[in-house]
């Protein structure tokens, strides 16, 4: 699968504050590794409120974002841990209805 | 090779203490907080120009600022800094045992200072000072092996320093109580506000408010260049007040120290308000009321200061200025951010396990905090007339509005344990195999 876009606004400087965004089959995914708190709740969550249809999000973080799961429930959105390579966490995150 | 998700977050959880720890110090603050009102109707015949000195205007005040304000920041930080600095606490066993130490050493040194029993106050004094000496060794830990958020571990050390400089002057006043020898008492009670107020409580909630802001507002964290110019202004501020209580060019240090306490305070309210305007989270509700106050009273406290320095011929004025400081900036802007970290805490640690945890906002219950909200602001009010019109019938009303501000704080906290527990029970009767 290859990626089919860049960072959510398209340029380099985006990518430093709401991480890299791209397409794949499966979803969107999210970078967010090396942001300081609460910069990778801002950017998942930035995200979230973009997606209008049951599309899911893969999260690529550096640690548990315990502080997104609270913020996701008032959404309607659910997160589920997935495997991922050591130093990294990857989370699917639905939307529930 | 890869590692489940499952594996890595039984390391990163481990950050994460139990809810038990964190609720067990904000639990004991909200008790506090009427046992202070209580002990300010008590005391309410001195209150107005209150100025030290044993009997219940002293114990309300350290029911506050041990017992609220330290408890709630202890009960914040070990939560918080492990999440932000990627730096774990360790063992629960610390923070439950300085909780056990630490409330009841409250307890006993207000009840102490209250009715006037000089060894229940050395006791209490004794074991608070031993409970802030092991949470400042924990602190210090976790500062120390902190990786990123360097604005908010600069502000963790200076909060750090000033705890050591409260805890060696908090032993000498409460040393003179039973013939121990230490600081002059000018010097060190002038030290203990500054550290306490400013230093240690004022450095944790300007170092916090760096995490907490931007996080529940939903906005960038702000410019870490101007929050360390900020962190930077507030150290010579308390380094100048410390030469000031030393008798060290008094007026020309003091006058130093409230111009970069206010340089220190307008570029951090500067970067909170630009946090909160370009947030994703515009209305947030009468939680942060409450903050935008706690900031413009901590710039009156300034103001306040700066009287005394001068000395403006204002009756009660070191009353009010303590007013301001105490209930004005750090009480207000605290009680607005626990009740908003309350059940964002309570849903973010259900969350473990849960497909769907209960929301913040189902875990809060709106009347008490309204009732809260409305009762605090009118007691500060009554509070700030008393001291003016040298009124201990104006100072009861206070308390009287005051206790019932903080009983309605109380209902608040326990509707959202209430309310974890029956989230717990609901998923457990779900959870259950049906015949």
């Amino acid at each position: 699968m290859t990626p089919s876009s860049a960072d959510a606004r398209g340029d380099g400087a985006g990518s430093a504050l709401l991480g890299k965004r791209w397409v794949e089959t499966d979803g969107v995914h999210i970078d967010v590794r090396g942001l300081d708190p609460p910069g990778p709740l801002v950017a998942i969550l930035q995200l979230v409120e973009s997606i209008a249809d049951r599309t899911p999000v893969f999260v690529h973080h550096d640690r548990d974002p315990k502080m997104l799961f609270p913020e996701l429930a008032e959404r309607g959105w659910s997160a589920a841990p997935l495997d991922a390579p050591p130093g990294e966490v990857r989370w699917k995150l639905e939307r529930v209805e | 090779m890869k590692q489940a998700g499952g594996a890595f977050l039984a390391g990163a959880t481990s950050r994460l203490l139990p809810p038990s720890i964190p609720f067990r110090f904000f639990g004991a603050a909200v008790a506090f907080h009427l046992l202070a009102w209580i002990a300010l109707f008590a005391g309410a015949e001195g209150a107005p120009r209150f100025a030290g000195g044993l009997g219940w205007p002293l114990a309300a005040l350290h029911l506050v600022t041990l017992g609220v304000l330290a408890m709630t920041a202890i009960g914040a930080s070990l939560q918080l800094l492990p999440v932000a600095t990627r730096r774990s606490v360790g063992s629960a066993r610390w923070p439950a045992a300085i909780w056990w130490l630490y409330t009841p050493g409250v307890a006993a040194l207000a009840l102490g200072m209250g009715t006037g029993a000089p060894m229940l106050l050395a006791g209490g004094a004794a074991a608070t000072v031993v409970a802030l000496a092991a949470y400042a060794g924990l602190l210090a830990r976790t500062l120390a092996g902190a990786r990123g958020m360097p604005v908010v571990v600069a502000h963790g050390w200076a909060a750090l320093a000033s705890l050591v400089a409260v805890l060696i002057t908090a032993a000498s006043l409460a040393g003179m109580y039973v013939g121990v020898p230490g600081l002059g008492r000018g010097t060190a009670l002038t030290l203990h506000i500054a550290c306490a107020a400013f230093g240690f409580m004022g450095m944790l909630a300007l170092g916090l408010s760096y995490i907490l802001v931007p996080m529940f507002a939903l906005s960038a964290a702000p410019d870490e260049r101007r929050a360390f110019a900020s962190a930077a202004l507030a150290v010579i501020a308390l380094l100048l007040a410390g030469a000031a209580s030393f008798g060290i060019a008094p007026r020309l240090t003091g006058l130093g120290a409230i111009g970069a306490g206010a340089a220190a305070v307008a570029l951090h309210v500067r970067l909170m308000t630009i946090a909160l305007r370009t947030g994703m989270r515009r209305h947030l509700g009468r939680s942060f009321t409450l903050v935008k106050i706690g900031w413009v009273l901590l710039a009156a406290s300034l103001v306040a200061a700066l009287g005394i320095a001068l000395e403006a011929p204002v009756d009660g004025l070191p009353t009010l200025f303590g007013l301001l400081l105490i209930g004005g900036w750090l009480l207000t802007f605290l009680l607005g951010i626990l009740q908003r970290i309350v059940p964002f805490l309570g849903s973010m640690h259900a969350a473990r396990g849960r497909r769907l945890p209960p929301t913040p906002s189902a875990l809060t219950a709106e009347r008490p905090l309204t009732i809260h909200f409305a009762c605090h602001l009118a007691a500060l009010m009554l509070l700030a007339m008393a001291v003016v019109a040298d009124s201990p019938w104006v100072m009861r009303s206070a308390a009287v509005t005051g206790a019932a501000g903080a009983t309605a704080f109380a209902a608040f906290f326990l509707s959202v344990l209430r309310r974890m527990r029956r989230a717990d029970a609901r998923d457990a009767t779900h959870a259950a195999p049906v015949a």
